[in-house]
């Protein structure tokens, strides 16, 4: 099991009024009062509960229950500026030993789209840095913004010294072989994990749903299902936040899952890895060419959750050639709040996908449409792009 | 099925959506086999239909149009009395084997009930905006308040055209919400024309419409350097005002007044303006916007009006907030990324939006009352 752990820092109201008003103004350009409640409500909901339910389940299994977390860089600034009780609950659980680390870049970005991967590599750096400076560990497998994985970001990641990395386990790359085993990309000897999305969406997304015939999920339930599944081993990876959070308390999430690790260790031929566990006890037993990206987001499992309209594309081409431009200026301070721009959740609010049904798209945004996330996000740009020049 | 509509305007004569509704709805109920008797009163242009089962009546003259007011009528006085007689008359001369009588707003309410007790048969009626929307929710006149609840109540079903106009008439008019249905308004779609550089306003100049609004965002829009014309389009009591206004905010080079249009002008400047504004401090559905949207122009409309509940892609923003309009307006000249697909997916999303749905939810309401 993996668990993405990650909250992006969300906008203030910022009108064409504002651009170039103020010289100080990205200083405010995130909603640090809007920020901390969301924070602090996840946090009460979701990561201090799970944390605790989980170091309990370790406890209880003698290290039997094993996991991996992949934490971004945001998330623990949020963690040092409001709750440091957070990162202290993440610590303990890592210090058990039955927890493992994943990297990502720093900011959750979209930096491995762009055309040169140097913005891509220093964002991997940092979030290298902060995991050896809270938790003194290297991990060894990596893991894409929301999975997204081609053939060219698998390459740069292994020749960085990854053994491993995460992506979808889609039909798109998989054809008629199974998500449960390990794969090596076509151009690294690394090792893929794919995941298993129908059983990770059946906790992820479907647990609750009442016309699903799987409702109601019980742990016994599930775990038969994991036990009569094919292949070397199951990869469910899902956000953090489906405890608590997507999945409320009264869906009976934690219930499920507190009971999960006993019911699966019940059966004799399964057992929990982390994912560098993983990698060094299977075997690769075929090759991922993956020429187009992929990732784990919306029905499509493309990128066109981020780069699916024309206002989405703009945002994306301001935002890489702004980056230019500063990185001449060398204004640390600039280029830090360019980064901080560039995590993908500013372009997810964007996204008009299924945007008349209101689906997931508007449960995660804190705009009233795809079109005021634009305009703000655009107005932004424009005046750190000012700021550039 | 046979229905007595009563209506007060029909194309090529009308004021306001309360006319294009009954075009789309009366036309599209014939092609589901309902036959409507449609009574209204006599005007200039002479209305008709080419549809065997879709029948016009026109009954007798009046000089009162459905957002008329006492006072500003030059007959003051005879406006009520005016209206009473047109209703005795409409009221006689409804004659046939009807399943139900549909009638449409305040005016022609009294008829309805009438017709009802006399030819014991039910009565539908369709709220397309009520006192408190005309008035703006400023001094809102009794006299109309009182027609409207004795229509409400005497009314076996209510067709809303939303869900703002449903809670104004269970919380204003004290009506029990199960009697009414919300049917949302539909649009023709005009296609495209050649975009030319204007933002537009189109509709009455009354308080209810929010022109002010309008005028205060084009003064700050073009005080941040845009190059733009803003057009107003249509007639109404605040017409001199807002040109005095236009010129003492000293924006009146940039500001266009083209006074009352006829159906084949409004819809040219819906097909070349590039943006539609729709402030309107109370706006049961709006039409317009649904009309502008179909002729790829991106549009801003109130966050209360009744088209904000239902149509998606559309910019909402509230009419008092004029920088937040302003903002929206200038971002829509800039990013030509915003424009293009707001055109494009609100001409997609138009498409849901027919009269032939109109119809089926309409017949639904019947069915549950005959």
């Amino acid at each position: 099991m993996y668990f993405e752990v990650h909250q992006p820092m969300r906008l203030n109201h910022f009108s064409v009024f504002n651009i170039g008003a103020d010289h100080a103004s990205h200083s405010n350009y995130f909603n640090q009062k809007l920020n901390h409640e969301i924070f602090e409500k996840v946090a009460k909901k979701c990561y201090l509960p799970t944390n605790n339910l989980l170091l309990n389940l370790i406890n209880e299994s003698d290290g039997k229950f094993r996991l991996s977390f992949s934490i971004t860089g945001t998330f623990v600034e949020y963690c040092e500026q409001f709750m440091p009780s957070v990162i202290d609950s993440f610590k303990e659980l890592f210090a058990t030993g039955a927890v493992d680390l994943i990297e990502e870049t720093y900011f959750h970005s979209l930096s491995s789209l762009y055309d040169n991967l140097d913005e891509f590599e220093e964002q991997v750096k940092m979030h290298r840095q902060m995991i050896k400076r809270i938790f003194n560990y290297e991990p060894r497998v990596f893991r894409n913004t929301e999975a997204i994985y081609d053939n060219r970001i698998a390459k740069k990641v292994g020749d960085m010294g990854y053994k491993g990395i995460i992506t979808e386990g889609t039909e798109k790359i998989l054809h008629w072989r199974s998500p449960n085993y390990i794969y090596k990309p076509v151009n690294s000897n690394m090792k893929v994990l794919l995941r298993n999305y129908s059983l990770s969406d059946d906790i992820g997304f479907r647990f609750s749903s009442r016309n699903w015939p799987g409702f109601p999920l019980t742990a016994d339930k599930y775990a038969g299902w994991m036990s009569r599944a094919d292949g070397d081993l199951i990869n469910l990876f899902m956000d953090y936040e489906t405890f608590g959070e997507h999945q409320w308390t009264e869906t009976g999430i934690f219930d499920f899952l507190s009971h999960l690790p006993r019911e699966v260790l019940r059966h004799e031929h399964l057992d929990f890895v982390t994912v560098s566990e993983a990698i060094d006890r299977y075997q690769v037993v075929g090759e991922m060419d993956v020429p187009w990206a992929i990732s784990w987001a919306d029905e499509d499992r493309d990128v066109s959750t981020w780069l699916g309209n024309d206002m989405q594309v703009a945002c994306f081409n301001e935002l890489k050639n702004i980056g230019q431009k500063l990185k001449e200026t060398g204004n640390d301070d600039l280029i830090n709040t360019w980064r901080r721009l560039q995590t993908s959740d500013h372009l997810y609010y964007v996204s008009t996908k299924g945007f008349e049904d209101g689906n997931v798209h508007a449960y995660f945004s804190h705009y009233d449409s795809p079109y005021d996330g634009f305009i703000n996000y655009m107005n932004v740009l424009q005046d750190l792009k000012e700021k550039a020049l | 099925m046979k229905v007595a509509m009563i209506g007060w305007e029909y194309p090529p004569f009308k004021a306001g959506g309360l006319g294009t509704h009954c075009y789309g709805l009366t036309r599209s109920l014939a092609d589901k086999d309902v036959s409507v008797d449609f009574y209204m009163p006599k005007t200039k242009h002479n209305a008709n239909s080419d549809k065997n089962n879709l029948v016009i009546k026109e009954v007798g003259e009046t000089e009162i149009f459905p957002y008329d007011r006492p006072e500003d009528k030059e007959i003051p006085g005879q406006f009520f009395e005016s209206v009473y007689r047109y209703n005795d008359l409409v009221a006689e001369k409804v004659k046939g084997n009807y399943d139900l009588i549909h009638c449409h707003d305040w005016l022609t309410m009294k008829a309805g009930v009438a017709l009802k007790e006399k030819m014991g048969i039910p009565l539908v009626i369709s709220v397309h905006s009520t006192e408190y929307d005309r008035s703006g929710w400023l001094y809102p006149n009794d006299w109309f308040i009182n027609i409207e609840k004795e229509g409400m109540e005497k009314a076996d079903r209510i067709i809303a055209v939303s869900h703002f106009t449903k809670r104004v008439i269970v919380d204003k008019y004290g009506i029990n919400p199960d009697k009414i249905s919300v049917v949302h308004n539909a649009v023709y779609p005009l296609g495209e024309g050649k975009k030319q550089n204007i933002v537009l306003f189109l509709g009455r100049l009354t308080i209810q419409k929010g022109p002010e609004f309008f005028l205060k965002a084009a003064k700050k829009v073009l005080e941040h350097g845009e190059n733009t014309r803003f057009v107003v389009a249509g007639m109404g009591d605040m017409f001199p005002g807002l040109i005095d206004k236009a010129v003492d905010m000293g924006i009146s080079n940039n500001v266009i007044f083209t006074g009352l249009l006829t159906e084949e002008e409004v819809e040219h400047i819906y097909r070349i303006a590039s943006i539609y504004v729709m402030p309107s401090v109370s706006e049961p559905f709006g039409i317009t916007a649904l009309e502008a949207i179909s002729a790829g122009t991106p549009t801003i409309v109130s966050k209360t009006a009744g088209v904000a509940e239902t149509f998606k892609n559309c910019l909402q923003v509230d009419f008092w907030d004029t920088d937040e309009m302003a903002n929206k307006i200038i971002s829509l000249l800039r990013y030509d990324p915003l424009h293009k697909t707001l055109a494009r997916e609100g001409k997609r999303e138009i498409d849901l939006f027919t009269w032939e749905r109109v119809a089926d939810k309409t017949i639904d309401v019947y069915n549950r009352v005959i």
